[in-house]
């Protein structure tokens, strides 16, 4: 039937058929559900009802004017400075591990193996390691001779719950930063290295004038990578603390999903989500604006 | 392909010939004491049955939160029941995170037939549910009014279950416990001497939240001795004080940590590892539903070395204990009602699910076949069955995003739990003000 169209109507069919069928899935499954998202968030939806009463702004309101709501982005902070720590190891195991050394697919392996893992598998692991009583971690402690540090309630202490909390991200996500590090690294041509040993540059002006450069557009996607995810944990927090000591390990999403399904305020769960979805974007604006104008 | 077709079609003939008889079994002969079905030792003979049986037709859904009873339990149940009732098909659909996933699916408006009455207000039962007040009993029921609206019944309890000390009588041998402490102080004093022997007092699972719910719920019940508290709080600015049921309550469970009762780090608590230190003595009480025994046995406990008493909030010696309802079984009004409803009179009367999950069983007259709960009966135990909750306090609650076991939390952990509640209260009285009640 389409033999008989002239060869430019032809091309737009098929352009259009290729087109349209995932721009299709795209709005079905992205664009509608966040729109709808943004429509719930003026409404106060008790999530079951069919009617869902429009009532404004109130929502947004209430997240920014109730400290209980926009006061836990505190406890993301720890994802986020453990997080370019975090960086900064793969950084440093893509390096390693891009060197000419015995074994390093075996390394390699082993550090991204963790990424692999569920998230909700890795905290029950984790909270075997971290049990005060039984856990592994101070048992360890206790027979290196670490009497008073092997009864560290790590998972029951508000001041640093969120550090042992997102030490347990550092871990699982390590590798997988290192994996977009060495691909990164791999893709540098060894000439340039290699011109700039016969100028007699040591391993480590090397590393700051030739690799880091070479690299930038990674590490931002990386810091990136790291912001939204120190933004977003929950499922860490929701198997081992429940948001506990009393709160002190409560993230925005935990607080989302609680606003949502356990006191049925549909609306001002959506409103939050909506100002997490702003935030993102603002902390993303931020971070290339003050990142740019070096890497081009 | 020929054979096949001829195989279906003889089976449809047959099939139908047989439901046929059965419809002539028990239009003809509806004095025969003769279930329809045939005679199995399982069923017990019910002529009301089988005159239902046979305008009782077509798929009945039951959508359960039991997943360990798939393919085991639930074969014999649908067994049973399709002998009884032949022209039904049942089947069990499972979920975890019950109340969520059931909730969504009722806003989509396409769900099982039998369902558990999810958390919503009992005002809105009526646009899902079907009243349940014509289903025969053949005796009175526990919780009648707890799911009612306007007078109509909506939801049957599958069982109840009352909340007490849970204990490991090896335990308290262990550490000189002679008798079962009836008042505070006893218990205190039991709980010192637990402590001395080197096991844990009680297992508190503070972490996990969910197991302060006895303190959120039955000790203020007790301590006050008014189910109602809960509703009560939408009367008040101040529903939260150190002097009333709540303040009380929590200050037991205050004391009994700064006394070193509970685990020794209560932060770092682990649910399924404290259901086998209870069996093996190496902790001593649960404060708990009865639920949690037939779990402790599970997990290696002879049954004879579990007990359970009445929790001793107060020094007046008397047994109090709170009477609660498990999950309310509920039928979908756009189902197959009939079939269900049917369904629902078999599994509270004949499944003995009630004994299997160790609950008290919902008709009042039949008696519980767990021996713990004959042993915490002995102390002449005084029940209070709860009030059926009023939408004003859950209102109130929600929109104060107040979660009751992280206060209770706060409250054991913080230096000053006056400041705990000052803050608590002070949302509660901005929320109801809110709300305009």
């Amino acid at each position: 039937m389409f033999s008989r169209l002239p060869f430019k109507t032809q091309k737009n069919y098929v352009v259009f058929g290729f087109v349209a069928l995932p721009l299709l899935l795209l709005f079905t499954f992205a664009y509608y559900p966040a729109l709808e998202l943004i429509r719930l968030s003026f409404t106060s939806w008790d999530g079951l009802s069919p009617n869902k009463p429009w009532i404004g702004w109130s929502n947004y309101q209430e997240v920014f004017s109730n400290p209980e709501i926009f006061g836990v982005f505190k406890h993301n902070f720890a994802y986020f400075a453990v997080g370019i720590v975090q960086n900064i190891a793969a950084i440093y195991f893509a390096v390693v591990l891009n060197s000419k050394l015995k074994g390093k697919n075996f390394f390699r392996l082993l550090l991204f193996l963790p990424y692999i893992l569920n998230g909700v598998a890795v905290a029950y692991l984790f909270g075997y390691v971290f049990d005060t009583t039984n856990g592994s971690l101070n048992y360890l402690l206790g027979q290196l001779g670490f009497g008073a540090l092997s009864e560290t309630s790590w998972l029951g202490n508000g001041s640093f719950v969120n550090y042992t909390l997102a030490s347990i991200g550092f871990w699982r996500f390590m590798g997988f930063n290192m994996v977009i590090y060495l691909a990164a690294l791999q893709s540098i041509p060894s000439d340039i290295y290699e011109a700039a040993s016969i100028d007699g540059a040591n391993g480590w002006q090397k590393f700051i004038s030739i690799t880091l450069p070479n690299i930038y557009k990674i590490i931002e996607l990386n810091l990136f990578l790291t912001v939204t995810g120190s933004l977003e944990v929950f499922d860490l927090p929701y198997v081992l603390t429940k948001g506990g000591p009393a709160g002190a390990s409560e993230t925005f999403v935990m607080k989302i999903v609680e606003t949502a399904f356990q006191f049925n305020n549909y609306g001002l769960a959506s409103a939050m989500s909506v100002v997490l979805l702003l935030f993102v974007i603002i902390v993303l604006s931020i971070q290339r604006f003050l990142l740019n104008g070096r890497g081009e | 392909m020929k054979k096949f077709f001829s195989l279906a079609f003889v089976s449809v003939i047959m099939l139908t010939s047989l439901a046929a008889c059965g419809g002539n079994n028990t239009s003809n002969a509806p004095a025969t004491n003769k279930p329809a079905a045939n005679n199995t030792a399982t069923e017990k003979p019910d002529d009301k049955g089988t005159e239902e049986a046979s305008t009782i037709k077509g798929k009945v859904v039951f959508l359960t939160n039991r997943t360990d009873m798939v393919d085991k339990e639930y074969v014999d149940y649908k067994k049973r029941f399709e002998e009884k009732y032949p022209g039904v098909n049942l089947t069990f659909e499972t979920t975890t995170d019950y109340d969520q996933s059931l909730k969504v699916r009722i806003a989509s408006g396409d769900f099982p037939d039998v369902v558990f009455v999810p958390t919503i207000p009992n005002s809105e039962l009526p646009n899902y549910f079907t009243p349940l007040d014509d289903i025969q009993f053949s005796d009175e029921l526990y919780f009648k009014d707890l799911k009612a609206h306007e007078g109509k019944m909506y939801g049957i309890s599958s069982g109840g279950s009352t909340v007490g000390i849970v204990y490991n009588k090896k335990a308290f041998e262990k550490a000189g416990v002679t008798a079962v402490p009836t008042t505070y102080d006893e218990f205190l004093a039991a709980a010192q001497k637990l402590k001395d022997a080197g096991i844990v007092p009680l297992a508190s699972n503070f972490k996990d939240k969910w197991p302060l719910d006895a303190w959120v719920y039955d000790v203020p019940t007790i301590i006050g001795e008014e189910p109602a508290h809960q509703n009560l709080r939408a009367e008040t600015d101040t529903p939260y004080t150190l002097d009333n049921a709540y303040g009380k309550s929590w200050g037991i469970l205050r004391e009994l940590y700064t006394k070193g009762f509970l685990e020794k780090d209560v932060n770092s608590t682990n649910w399924e590892q404290s259901k086998k230190e209870v069996a093996n003595g190496t902790f001593g009480m649960y404060l708990l539903g009865n639920w949690v025994i037939n779990q402790v046995i599970e997990n290696g406990a002879p049954s004879e070395d579990i007990g359970f008493f009445p929790f001793p909030a107060d020094n007046s010696g008397v047994a109090k204990a709170p009477l609660n309802p498990d999950y309310f079984y509920a039928i979908n009004k756009k189902g197959n009602v009939e079939a269900a409803k049917a369904f629902v009179k078999w599994i509270i009367e004949e499944s003995g699910y009630d004994d299997f999950a160790g609950f008290i069983p919902t008709l009042k007259s039949k008696e519980p076949k767990l021996a713990q709960l004959a042993e915490f009966n002995s102390f002449n135990v005084k029940y209070f069955e709860p009030a059926q909750p009023v939408d004003a306090a859950t209102q109130i609650q929600n929109k104060a995003q107040l979660d009751q076991a992280s206060v209770v939390q706060e409250f054991v952990l913080s230096k000053d739990p006056q400041k705990v509640f000052d803050k608590v209260n002070k949302a509660w009285a901005k929320a109801k003000k809110d709300l305009g009640l």
